[in-house]
């Protein structure tokens, strides 16, 4: 009798490789045949065995193969996972499915043989490449070493096989033809299988042999369920993993500044608002600004949208800079030699200084205006931005120490002697291009701004004067608003339809209620100056295919032109880098250092180099400011998101386990006299109201201890450790996961890759 | 007394049917190759099925549960692949699956089913009502225990079931299996006694190996279709079935039934020397493997252990085997005329029970019934617990067995688990 044991995980195939086998062999040879599977329990990765005896006569021994002459390894891992050559007869051979060569395994036994039988299947497109079905490889590398005959056995594994019969074949053949060769192994199979009466007419039993060694378990009455049975460690059948994990929220590894917005909200709901503003604050120094006119990145992607609507996070930013900016702040001593210059006050340039200034830099900015704040300054108005608010935000960078000298335009030039490094940051304040014919008699949006905000130039417009403004951008909406206060009819012509519009939606929404009139779909074709008056030619527009902007392309109506009389035109069409400070070299804007033949390093960051939001420019200000301090330091710098793989997509949350609840929103006040009334319209939220909005988060990838996967575990593997940590227990949790599926915020993900555990 | 209440009479003396039906089947002589066979590597759970096709079994129903899942599954591919003509059906649970078996043998249909561990001890109330309204039928059970959660080979199961009045056979192999349902049928038509066929679990219902598989004229001469008693339902002469029957005469239908029930054994003997005569392989109640008066041990195996310990014997001529295949009703008779005859010492010679169930007592099941069997003889019997929830019995542990110094008899002994 010859006896074969085969060693592989559940999914591989085996048992019904050893059942095709033992047809193979009762037909070839007239053999009488067994083959029977031992497992645990039926499941994809669990070890397994199988076992197949051969016999000229009839086969007396029902029990597992003890004394193998040939042991067949489906999956070369569990080698290292239990004692699968155990009992192999002197002079046995060894079937590996493996790539290396079998003098890797010499050590085992005579006769050894690979196959790289998990190469050949997923080439066949046989299982996958973590759980791969060999079967067929493994059967036609047995035909190679028994000598028989591959064709028929191609046909049996044809006819057998539950699926991809063709595949199936071809892998076999394949593999019958891939069997490596021990150097000093011999093919003893072949001789003991034609010369039968030279095996004894055994039952396979030696009297050498050993009673399993299967452990009593001492006194047991029944298992323990409180913790893993500690007879049935499955740990070894996970083919993936589930482990706890940083998994960044959607709100978090949107925001441009970089605020861990689920951290700061949290703080909240626990009532901690304090801390929620430290949190802010160490990655975006304009809260108040921000929590006002930022398009909130935070909640465009939030989870909650799936369930009812996003979380108001921008409410609660701007409760908490309006409500906890009060407290002392002390001068950062100044421990670096390198003198630091930056152009620009805008959030971008202030920004940077601040964070140089925390690293110990003396920090001078040079603002061209009187007073520091770029565009938050000059390019929102009052009524979405008041004055007090900025003051108070830039106020406290500058008692960190940040000097700041206002109506500097200065140069790299002039600074070049001075300081050891510039950052420039001068933002784009200049009005872009129409490129219609006398487009220089319409008045910028940006100007317009900036004269009445610092000025209170109103630039002609009289109460009753028709205005019109070009674009729809957030400039756009905010001249048309200021140009309404100063009593005149606005209008805003847009050459795209309103879903096409830059401008933050409820911008225009409250610019709607305000009065100001959308002319959506027209552009621009001339422009005439008559007395007063401006006569505009406009045609209507119609949308054509995305362009690259994914947005969909205007194309004029023929034939649709039409003129307008207005009082004033402004156009607010975009907006491009001032690039004053280079002048007299041929620097070009971009992120980072700039590759110049200066003395000292230039960087440049903020609007400049894309980013039209305060807190894109926030985010730039933050990442130059360590470049600069990389540069010094000698380091190198890199600013890769952390595991920007693991972001917490809606499909990875569990929304069963959430109720929908509404939001608290910012009330809108529009005014009911809209002429000279510059109050800010949106007010803020109560503290009741924060703490409760705070309440909404699903703290999205963040365990919040609700004890699920402890509750799901069906083998008892999660547990608190001494430190009331959630842990898993790799020797018991054998991949199944439930606890991955019922975690409520996907704090949970499954690698295919095994984890290092103690 | 009313119609519907007269016990079933006592049909025939003898067991006659295959001589007179066989007509021009040519009888197979012992031992392979079998004519009008073919040979087939199928596992055990698979023979079943065969055996269920071949006796035109038509009625099904259904539930699965490891390890015996794959016998209705087999079968209900047969039926989809027209190989089979049976009715299918898929039932809420076992209880139903026995309700509906008791259903459709009423209505004289040949009914198959199959089990395992908790899906009959969740039948146990209908296992009853099945036997005592005599109803005819083979049910394979593949036995594995109930808690601690097992799903391995285990008797306990269909031993916790050997007092509902169902005939139980043990098989040693795949083609044990397929015989004795054929067998299980006549017998059970014959007397109209419900029969339970038992394999283990994975040694057998897992395990591919070597059977023949008769052709359908030769199953089909052995047992013919299913007797009409004119006790079916019938949509035309409706009558009302398990309706109240009063203590005077309740206890006659337990004397018929004894008087059945005390049959099997000589029926079993009878029916599996035609099937040799048949099909070439001989069955009785039990069957003696190397007893002579030399010998002086005897190991007494249900199922699969038997096959090992034969291959175990081979080096020890004076070791024995008593193989109970007919467990229930238990062939008391069979064994002591045996024993009574082999010439073997009773002052030396040690029988040896070998039990794979538990069952809250003492001793196990086997033990309990030889000692029942053995009562006014002087036989020196004892008990060995080994295998139990599927627990490999290798050729060393029958050879503990075999070595194991054995003194007292009331000492029950657990081999692997001193």
């Amino acid at each position: 009798m010859i006896e074969i044991r085969g060693h592989a995980r559940g999914g591989q195939g085996m048992v019904t490789a050893f059942e095709i086998l033992a047809k193979i062999f009762s037909k070839v040879g007239g053999y009488q045949v067994q083959a029977f599977p031992a497992f645990g329990v039926e499941r994809t990765g669990a070890p397994i065995m199988a076992f197949l005896r051969l016999a000229k006569d009839q086969i007396l021994n029902r029990s597992n193969v003890y004394a193998p002459h040939l042991v067949v390894v489906f999956d070369e891992s569990l080698i290292e996972q239990m004692d699968v050559f155990g009992g192999l007869r002197s002079g046995g051979s060894v079937l590996i499915n493996s790539n290396k060569h079998p003098s890797e395994f010499k050590h085992i036994a005579e006769n050894v043989f690979t196959i790289p039988a998990t190469r050949i299947s997923v080439k066949q497109g046989l299982g996958s490449a973590s759980l791969p079905i060999v079967n067929a490889a493994m059967m036609g590398a047995m035909m190679r070493i028994f000598h028989e005959n591959i064709d028929f056995a191609a046909e049996v594994i044809r006819e057998n096989v539950p699926a991809k019969p063709d595949a199936n074949a071809r892998s076999a053949r394949i593999a019958f033809s891939s069997v490596v060769k021990g150097t000093s192994a011999r093919y003893t199979l072949p001789e003991l299988l034609s010369h039968p009466e030279q095996i004894t007419r055994s039952n396979g039993f030696d009297k050498s042999q050993k009673a399993s060694g299967i452990k009593r378990e001492p006194d047991a009455r029944v298992p323990v369920w409180d913790k893993p049975m500690t007879i049935n460690k499955t740990g070894n059948w996970r083919v993936v993993t589930p482990t706890f994990g940083d998994h960044p929220p959607p709100c978090t590894h949107n925001c441009p500044a970089g605020t861990d917005v689920r951290l700061f909200v949290k703080h909240v709901s626990e009532g901690k608002l304090q801390e929620a503003y430290e949190v802010i604050n160490q990655t975006n120094p304009f809260p108040a600004v921000c929590g006002r006119v930022c398009p909130h990145f935070c909640q465009q992607n939030c989870n909650r949208l799936a369930l009812d609507e996003e979380l108001n996070i921008a409410g609660m930013e701007r409760y908490l800079g309006d409500h906890f900016a009060d407290q002392e702040i002390e001068q950062k001593p100044v421990t670096q030699k390198e003198k630091i210059a930056i152009i620009g006050s805008g959030p971008a340039g202030l920004t940077a200084a601040l964070r140089l200034r925390q690293k110990g830099y003396p920090v001078t900015v040079f603002e061209a205006h009187s007073k520091p704040g770029g565009m938050m300054r000059i390019g929102i108005p009052q009524f979405r931005l008041p004055e007090d608010v900025l003051d108070r935000e830039i106020d406290r960078i500058v008692l960190t120490g940040v000097e700041i000298q206002s109506n500097r335009k200065v140069t790299l030039a002039e600074l070049e002697s001075d300081f050891d490094a510039v950052v420039v940051a001068t933002g784009s304040p200049l009005g872009a291009q129409m490129y219609v014919p006398n487009e220089e008699l319409a008045l910028d949006g940006l100007k317009f701004l900036h004269d009445f905000k610092m000025h209170e130039i109103r630039n002609g417009i009289q109460p009753g004067d028709r205005v019109m403004v070009i674009g729809g951008g957030n400039t756009a909406i905010d001249v048309a608003r200021t140009a309404r206060r100063l009593g005149a009819d606005s209008m805003i012509y847009y050459r795209r339809s309103k879903k096409e519009m830059p401008a933050i939606p409820s911008e225009v929404r409250e610019a709607e209620a305000e009065g100001v009139t959308l002319q959506l779909l027209h552009a621009p074709v001339s422009i005439m100056k008559n007395g007063r008056d401006f006569k505009v030619v406009m045609t209507r527009m119609k949308l054509g295919e995305p362009d690259k902007s994914g947005r969909r392309r205007p194309i004029p109506i023929a034939g649709s032109e039409m003129e307008i009389t207005v009082q004033h035109v402004i156009k607010a069409t975009g907006q491009k880098p001032d690039s004053f400070a280079f002048s007299g070299t041929n620097l070009k804007p971009k992120h980072g250092q700039l590759e110049s033949s200066h003395r000292i390093p230039v960087f440049c960051a903020g609007d400049m180099v894309g980013g039209a939001t305060v807190t894109e420019s926030i985010g730039s200000g933050n990442r130059i400011a360590k470049e600069v301090d990389a540069f010094f330091r000698m380091e190198e710098f890199t600013n890769d998101v952390p595991n920007a793989d693991r972001i917490v997509t809606p499909e990875k949350m569990n929304f069963t386990y959430y109720l929908p609840a509404p939001g608290y929103h910012n009330e809108e006040i529009i005014p009911k006299e809209i002429t000279g009334n510059f109050d800010e319209v949106v007010t803020g939220l109560s503290r009741e109201e924060v703490l409760a909005e705070a309440n909404r988060c699903l703290h999205c990838g963040d365990c919040s201890d609700c004890g699920n996967c402890i509750n799901y575990c069906p083998d008892a593997a999660i547990y608190y450790d001494d430190h009331n940590r959630l842990r898993i227990d790799y020797d018991y949790c054998k991949g199944c996961g439930i606890c991955f599926a019922e975690c409520p915020c996907g704090a949970i993900q499954l690698t295919s890759e095994e984890v290092e555990y103690a | 007394m009313p119609e519907y209440m007269e016990p079933v009479i006592e049909r025939s003396k003898h067991f006659t049917r295959p001589e007179t039906k066989a007509g021009g089947i040519r009888a197979n002589k012992p031992g392979p190759p079998y004519a009008r066979h073919t040979q087939q590597i199928l596992k055990g759970n698979f023979a079943a099925a065969e055996g269920a096709r071949l006796s035109r079994a038509g009625f099904i129903p259904a539930y699965p549960i490891t390890p015996q899942t794959t016998i209705i599954e087999s079968i209900a591919t047969m039926i989809r692949n027209g190989k089979m003509d049976a009715t299918f059906i898929n039932m809420d649970s076992e209880h139903s699956v026995f309700a509906a078996a008791m259903g459709g043998a009423q209505a004289g249909e040949r009914v198959f089913t199959a089990t395992s561990g908790q899906g009959l001890f969740y039948a146990h109330e209908v296992l009853h009502a099945i036997a005592h309204f005599r109803l005819p039928m083979v049910v394979c059970n593949v036995g594995r225990p109930s808690i601690p959660w097992n799903i391995w080979s285990d008797q306990s199961d269909s031993i916790a079931q050997r007092d509902t009045g169902w005939v139980q056979f043990y098989g040693e192999s795949g083609q044990e299996v397929l015989d004795s349902i054929l067998q299980g049928y006549v017998l059970a038509e014959e007397l109209d006694i419900p029969v339970m066929v038992v394999l283990d679990a994975f040694y057998q219902s897992h395990t591919s190996e070597n059977v023949w598989v008769p052709d359908q004229d030769l199953v089909d001469a052995f047992l013919p279709e299913k007797p009409v008693r004119g006790t079916e339902i019938d949509l035309t002469h409706p009558k009302s079935m398990g309706g109240m029957v009063s203590p005077e005469h309740y206890e006659d239908f337990n004397y018929t039934y004894w008087k059945d029930i005390n049959r099997v054994e000589d029926l079993t003997n009878r029916i599996g020397k035609a099937f040799g005569d048949q099909f070439g392989r001989p069955y009785g109640a039990i069957e003696a493997i190397n007893i002579h008066p030399g010998t002086k041990k005897i190991l007494i195996t249900l199922a699969t252990i038997t096959t090992t310990a034969r291959g175990v014997v081979t080096n020890h001529p004076d070791v024995g085997i008593l193989k109970v295949r007919l467990f229930k009703p238990f062939p008391r008779k069979s064994i002591v005329d045996l024993l009574m005859t082999s010439g073997i010492d009773p002052e030396t010679c040690q029988l040896i029970t070998v039990d794979r169930n538990f069952l809250g007592d003492n001793e196990g099941a086997l033990h309990q019934e030889m000692r029942r069997a053995l009562y006014g003889h002087q036989f020196k019997l004892y008990g060995i617990f080994a295998g139990l929830g599927g627990k490999d019995i290798p050729p060393v542990t029958i050879q503990k067995v075999i070595d194991r110094k054995l003194e007292d008899p009331n000492e029950i002994i657990w081999i692997d688990n001193e």
